[in-house]
């Protein structure tokens, strides 16, 4: 295989070049100190230039379905969307990083390298067609991440957090190489372009093939946390300090699910039934599981985990949408609107709860909001709008999110899923009233950790007011994502 | 723009009170806001042509144009006079809840605004999604309503009211966006317009649960049955009631049910005609065991305010009644009780709630010879419950009867069930009437530590409107009809083929055909009710 690398393909990963310099800056400076902190706002600065580059970068250098080297990385409206949702997502979560008693301070510029190098990651996972390249985004964020979660001061829950998360990821990549081999052993590529033709075919005729699809599907499954593969999300998102439960949350889901996408998206499913009914039933549980779990949890971050599996049933009734569909960009713009909206509520709530941490090994349960409404009325409304909007009922963009996705599964003829997906956010709607009941209508002291006005309180009531305002102006934005997929 | 004002204003207003920064003008703010918007609608006469069953007023712009999703407002018959019964009922609430409620007053009024534009919202949106959001939205206000200013049980009844709403509606979204798509098969573009929903022709196969029709027909009803709320889906509205503020109850039963019905009228019967004519049965059934079980349930309640919970039941078993009675009758009847029940439940709950404020308790065993005590008081319930109980010459008994008639007509044996349902209401309220206010005076009345005062210059003043209503659409019942007869008329009689044009101004009416056919009926039909007075 001869390579030849062009300036193309250099601006092309321009933004992953931006992000890794950019994450240099603080350990750099850190060390030509003397190992000595830089003050940690300056720190944070370097880290949000650095993503308001790679942003900038990917908007201007990518899409039109441009790939570069080899045709291992493709640069497309998933790249553009899912890329500019995960680094803003983590850009959100660097911002509580700040702020959070749990990460601040201490070690912070490791923390922050460690954090943009997985948004490196990131960046080659959404942008990745070729297996083998996918792996590799994979492992770059997993690892970082890993890392991030055990250097967090908090006693026992976090280093229990990350060795879970660490030996269960593995497993998963160590599932998803395993499928790839199989996928080599028949095509005798990993480039999923060059069978993307014909993988229909070959998932009907080879057996080896199938298998191989198969456990690549279980290994995103068990990234983006779809029952019954998700029994490490609860803990994980528990143990780890909230900021990086908001990136886990938000950032790592959405670029995981641009994987996924791509790997679907070669309408494998329309080849193979079984793999089609076994992902439908695969959604539909997720949806149920997490649901109704979630109802058991007091702890807020226990149940935002929950619920964060649910939503990944509810994405993934629209990734077998565009599997399945003529028009692929009609599923896979459900998907992405949602991702959008659900990074925005998603990380919204996590921040309010990172915001109600007052000491390191703090653990925030439902009932401790009470009372928040007479003490913080912004704060508490704004988590209202958050939980409304993840319950999907309207005008916030949850709703509209739900609305896409859940359009096209029905324009797909999946209606049996769409039905799925509403009694589970019929379910749902217990859950995420309870916070509110408690703010609202129960007696007490919340403790809030900071009264004065900070960055983590500015990033929420600007999430709040995106998910009122993008819902009006959502059917253009929807119009714009499915347009630059075609 | 008239009907994107008298929406969008309650939702202005509400942003005015929020930041509002003087609590002591807030009351009176309020209360001038509520009187505008009243008087904004209002205007609504100035255009409103009453002799056609077009589609009026109309301001339509594309919104989602993906989906075929508008910005889609349309006033008719129909919904005329449920606007006007929300704006006329805002300001009494307003002026009801001046002593009521007296913690977080800024977020009441501000709920209370919320929930004025997605009443009037429902009752004008024609177009699915639109229709959907705002019907969603009520749900908010109306859940922290209950859920703050409510009682005892209020976090109980309050989830128990947003859940099982939801849960009604999600279906109701579901079908909805099939629709769209069975939109973009027929006409080859996706709108989510009411107008073009109509004009599907959606397969129907009787006596068999699994045709298309049927299942969107029970997807749409299902969500509109848990609102109205009909026999046995019931069980969430006395909790509410009883739980909910005195203004939370009077909006609750004098709006938010009606958009149950509402729903039925406007979309359930027109889009899925046959569905509904095979399956009215059913809902003629279940209509006439609310009749008799609300009525019935409420005659054994100790709790005052319970009891007119449970009539609500009974009286929305009418109404459903009336309108699968598919007549001129049944429907001109549906309609007007659903103002009726408006006037009179809401009236009755205001008067429950300025009771209760004076001795904090509902017990109608606790009281007994309040007549004696409190006589302004007396003579307002007593007005309020013949209304409630259908005596002529007051509303109820215009639309009673109608409901009645049109029964008869079309299914005489639900007719002699339903009619047990009248003698029945007049039973358990007059029975209720007797222990309240004549006999022995009961603990709470005689006690000298708290006497009791009759009603005062406001109270006064919340009442009187109502008390005008009552006889005015008692009396001359034809002022109000006429309006709505045109538009009731042509979904009576082009139910198979309905469909809803719209009014340009200036131009000849479209409909005036069907409207001029149908006149002699409605005369009939009114001439009937004045006759039998």
């Amino acid at each position: 295989m001869n390579m030849n690398i062009g300036l193309s393909d250099i601006l092309l990963v321009s933004p992953m070049i931006a992000l890794f310099l950019a994450s240099l800056v603080p350990i750099t400076a850190k060390v030509l100190r003397g190992n000595r902190e830089q003050n940690p706002i300056i720190t944070l600065c370097q880290a949000l230039g650095g993503i308001v580059v790679a942003v900038g970068l990917l908007v201007v250098f990518g899409g039109a379905g441009k790939t570069a080297f080899n045709n291992g990385l493709i640069f497309d409206g998933v790249t553009q969307w899912m890329g500019v949702i995960a680094l803003l997502s983590a850009g959100a979560a660097m911002i509580m990083m700040y702020e959070n008693p749990a990460t601040k301070g201490r070690q912070f510029s490791e923390l922050i390298f460690l954090a943009m190098s997985s948004a490196v990651g990131m960046l080659i996972l959404v942008s990745a067609v070729d297996l083998l390249m996918v792996f590799i985004g994979l492992e770059m964020m997993s690892l970082a991440l890993y890392l991030m979660i055990a250097m967090s001061h908090e006693e026992k829950l976090s280093k229990e957090a990350a060795l879970k998360y660490f030996i269960l990821g593995s497993f998963a990549s160590a599932l998803f190489l395993y499928g790839v081999a199989f996928i080599f052993g028949t095509t005798g590529n990993t480039n999923i372009l060059s069978f993307m033709e014909n993988a229909a075919d070959l998932i009907q005729t080879s057996r080896l093939f199938l298998f191989g699809m198969v456990f690549v599907v279980l290994g995103f499954c068990f990234k983006v946390s779809i029952a019954p593969f998700h029994a490490w999300t609860p803990d994980v998102y528990q143990g780890a300090p909230t900021p990086h439960t908001a990136f886990m949350a938000t950032a790592v889901k959405t670029v995981s699910f641009a994987a996924f996408l791509r790997v679907i998206a070669t309408r494998s499913l329309v080849g193979s039934e079984h793999l089609f009914d076994m992902l439908q039933w695969l959604a539909v549980i997720t949806m149920i599981v997490g649901n109704t779990a979630a109802i058991l949890q007091n702890n807020l971050k226990r149940m935002l985990a929950y619920s964060s599996i649910a939503h990944s049933g509810y994405i993934l009734v629209g990734v077998i949408t565009a599997g399945v569909s003529d028009d692929a960009a009609f599923g896979a713009s459900g998907v992405i609107f949602y991702l959008l909206s659900y990074g925005l509520m998603t990380l919204g709530a996590f921040a309010i709860a990172s915001m109600l941490e007052k000491s390191e090994n703090h653990i925030v349960d439902v009932d401790d909001l009470a009372g928040l409404a007479k003490q913080r009325p912004m704060i508490a409304l704004c988590l209202t709008v958050f939980l409304l909007s993840l319950t999907g009922i309207p005008p916030t963009l949850g709703f509209f999110g739900k609305f896409y996705l859940f359009n096209a599964a029905i324009g797909e003829g999946l209606m049996w899923l769409a039905i799925w997906g509403m009694i589970s956010s019929v379910i749902s709607v217990y859950y995420y009233l309870r916070p509110i009941v408690v703010m609202y209508m129960k007696e007490g002291q919340a403790d809030v950790a900071e009264h004065s006005l900070n960055a983590t309180t500015v990033t929420v009531v600007v999430m709040a007011i995106a998910i009122l305002f993008l819902g009006f102006v959502s059917g253009p934005l929807f119009t714009a994502v499915e347009k630059s997929l075609l | 723009m008239i009907l994107s004002t008298i929406v969008f204003l309650p939702l202005l207003f509400a942003l005015i009170v929020a930041v509002w920064p003087n609590a002591k003008t807030l009351r009176p703010l309020a209360m001038g806001f509520a009187v505008i918007e009243f008087i904004v609608s209002l205007a609504l006469f100035q255009q409103f042509d009453p002799n056609t069953a077009n589609l009026q007023m109309v301001e339509r712009y594309m919104w989602i144009e993906r989906f075929g999703i508008s910005y889609f407002f349309g006033i008719d018959g129909i919904s005329l006079w449920l606007v006007l019964l929300t704006t006329f009922l805002t300001p009494i609430i307003v002026l009801a809840s001046w002593t009521s409620v007296t913690e977080r007053i800024k977020g009441f009024h501000v709920c209370l605004f919320i929930l004025q534009t997605a009443m009037l919202g429902t009752f004008l949106a024609m177009d699915a999604i639109f229709f959907y959001i705002f019907w969603e939205l009520a749900l908010i206000p109306m859940y922290f309503m209950i859920g703050i200013w409510g009682g005892s049980r209020r976090i109980y009844a309050t989830v128990k009211l947003f859940i099982y709403t939801f849960a009604g509606s999600v279906m109701m979204l579901v079908a909805m966006i099939y629709m769209m798509y069975l939109t973009q098969e027929t006409t080859g573009q996706m709108s989510a317009s009411l107008l073009d929903f109509y004009k599907l022709k959606i397969p129907f196969i009787g006596g068999t649960f699994f045709s298309l029709q049927t299942l969107l027909f029970f997807a749409f009803a299902l969500a509109f049955a848990i609102k109205v709320p009909v026999f046995p889906l019931h069980t969430w509205l006395p909790d509410a009631h009883v739980e909910a503020p005195t203004p939370g109850s009077v909006i609750l039963a004098g709006v938010m049910l009606k958009m149950g019905t509402y729903g039925f009228m406007r979309w359930v019967i027109p889009l899925f005609p046959e569905a509904s004519e095979y399956w009215s049965w059913l809902f003629m059934l279940i209509g006439t065991v609310g009749i008799i079980y609300g009525a019935l349930v409420a005659m054994v309640q100790p709790d005052v305010k319970k009891l007119v919970a449970y009539s609500s039941v009974s009286h929305m078993g009418y109404i459903l009644l009336g309108l699968f009675a598919f007549n001129s009758y049944g429907m001109n009847g549906g309609l007007y009780q659903m103002l009726n029940h408006g006037i009179s439940t809401g009236a009755l709950f205001i008067l429950i709630g300025m009771i209760y404020e004076r001795t904090h308790s509902r017990e109608i065993t606790k009281y007994g010879g309040l007549a004696g005590v409190l006589p302004l008081f007396t003579i307002f319930f007593f007005i309020i419950t013949l209304s409630s109980i259908a005596v002529p010459m007051t509303n109820g008994f215009v639309g009673e009867f109608f409901i009645l008639m049109g029964t008869f007509q079309a299914q005489p044996v639900f007719a002699y069930f339903a009619v047990t349902g009248v003698v029945l209401g007049a039973v358990y309220m007059l029975w209720m009437f007797k222990r309240v206010f004549f006999g022995e005076q009961g603990e709470l009345v005689k006690d000298e530590h708290h006497p009791l005062h009759d009603l005062n210059a406001r109270e006064i003043a919340v009442l009187v409107p109502l008390v005008l209503m009552v006889f005015w659409m008692g009396l001359f019942p034809n002022n109000f009809l006429n309006y709505s007869k045109a538009s009731v008329d042509h979904l009576v009689h082009n139910k198979n083929s309905y469909n809803l044009t719209i009014n340009q101004p200036g131009a000849p009416a479209a409909t005036a055909a069907t409207a001029t056919t149908t006149a002699p009926v409605t005369e009939q039909t009114t001439a009937a009710a004045q006759g039998d007075k």
